[in-house]
């Protein structure tokens, strides 16, 4: 679990690097993308099962996080939401798909394509979700922490 | 004002559109910030239609001078630094920290800024397949091997892919290539878990600026510019699938099958 935590935030950073993050946010993207995973981690049941919601879930707690610093650090969001998103995407569902047609296995292939699409509708939805909640409400939670 | 010092504003106005949109931010952004800049400035007139590709710009009501300017956009390659920093001036314009001169020249600065460099791009993608092959299941051994393909994705992407190939042939070409070295690398020895090195692998590819941009503009309604970066997101990931794709064909082909 702590491995696993600790691979989603360095994949994060690194991932980072790539689209131009300014290197003094690299921290904050890694914890964000951390907390996004071991988020997912939880909400997925015993058995691996139920990955939609876990990403909905995890995607809704990045965004959230993602406004506070953006705000918090005066930054756009895109430079914490685009990190944050990185464990969640569904390259899993990608490879799988990809294999299965390869392999012919079409029935296979349209199950794990399918699954892929459901991943990506989460992440959508919970963007929208979260983006709705006024900038007022987040400033006015920071000014209490700040005192 | 004179005509003059208005057609200053609404270039650095625009100006500032432009490297926006050209390096990833979202479409109300782009607009919120050109307007920022102008009415700081005293250009009440100001107009902006902003495309995911396009600027429209037009000024004028009588009172102030006319001003119409079109500017077609070629989306680069995603910098979000750029970004950061034209958002951070357009909150110190809008702090009454800088004349339009000195804002113009912090913009040209912001134009220049260099890019990172290309070994740190490379290791960054090394690293990064490396730590989400062990993410996906994979042991350390085989995030070594990922982190090896990523290494020479990222040397193909920069070299190869982004000078000359188009997107659609330098994602299929870059993800066949990681299949590739992958299928090679287990072939030699080096790592167990085949399926996670590759997934690991191919996540430097992944569009994400273009897609969560692609719903954030959806969202505002800017139906347009979210459908194209979505449309761009949706290709981009299907070119992925079908570069896997050619490279476990590939791969079955030279290995005899059993490969996989």
């Amino acid at each position: 679990m702590i491995m696993s935590v600790l691979s989603a935030v360095i994949g994060t950073i690194a991932l980072s690097v790539l689209v131009g993050v300014p290197s003094v946010y690299y921290l904050y993207c890694g914890a964000i993308g951390g907390v996004g995973w071991l988020v997912y981690m939880i909400a997925l049941n015993p058995a691996g099962q139920g990955e939609g919601v876990a990403t909905l879930l995890a995607t809704m707690t990045v965004l959230l996080l993602s406004r506070f610093v953006a705000i918090w650090k005066r930054c756009p969001v895109t430079v914490f939401l685009v990190a944050g998103i990185f464990p969640l995407v569904p390259g899993a569902g990608i490879y799988w798909t990809a294999y299965y047609i390869v392999m012919n296995q079409l029935q296979l292939a349209a199950q794990t394509g399918y699954e892929a699409a459901k991943i990506a509708a989460a992440i959508v939805l919970g963007i929208i979700f979260i983006f709705e909640i006024p900038q007022s409400f987040f400033l006015k939670i920071l000014r209490k922490f700040s005192g | 004002m004179n005509d003059h010092q208005e057609e200053a504003v609404l270039e650095l106005a625009q100006q500032a559109g432009h490297v926006l949109l050209e390096n990833g931010a979202e479409i109300f952004r782009v607009e919120e910030t050109m307007e920022r800049i102008c009415r700081y400035y005293g250009v009440k007139s100001e107009n902006a239609f902003v495309l995911s590709n396009g600027i429209f710009m037009t000024a004028g009501d009588g009172r102030e001078g006319t001003f119409a300017r079109v500017q077609q956009i070629l989306v680069g390659r995603t910098n979000l630094a750029k970004v950061t920093a034209v958002n951070q001036l357009s909150r110190e314009i809008a702090e009454g920290r800088y004349d339009v001169e000195e804002a113009r020249k912090i913009l040209e600065e912001i134009k220049r800024m260099p890019e990172k460099r290309k070994i740190v791009k490379i290791l960054g993608s090394a690293v990064g397949s490396g730590a989400f092959c062990c993410l996906l299941g994979g042991t350390l051994e085989d995030g070594l091997a990922a982190f090896l393909a990523g290494f020479i994705l990222y040397i193909y992407v920069l070299q190869v892919a982004n000078p000359y190939l188009s997107r659609i042939v330098g994602t299929i070409g870059g993800s066949a290539l990681v299949t590739v070295i992958c299928g090679l690398a287990h072939q030699c020895g080096l790592g167990t878990r085949l399926n996670s090195m590759i997934i690991g692998s191919i996540m430097p590819l992944i569009p994400g600026v273009p897609f969560t941009n692609g719903i954030r503009d959806v969202a505002n309604e800017d139906y347009l510019s979210g459908s194209v970066r979505m449309l761009d997101a949706t290709l981009i990931f299907f070119c992925i699938a079908i570069g896997v794709g050619f490279g476990i064909s590939l791969l079955g082909t030279v290995t005899g099958g059993d490969l996989l």
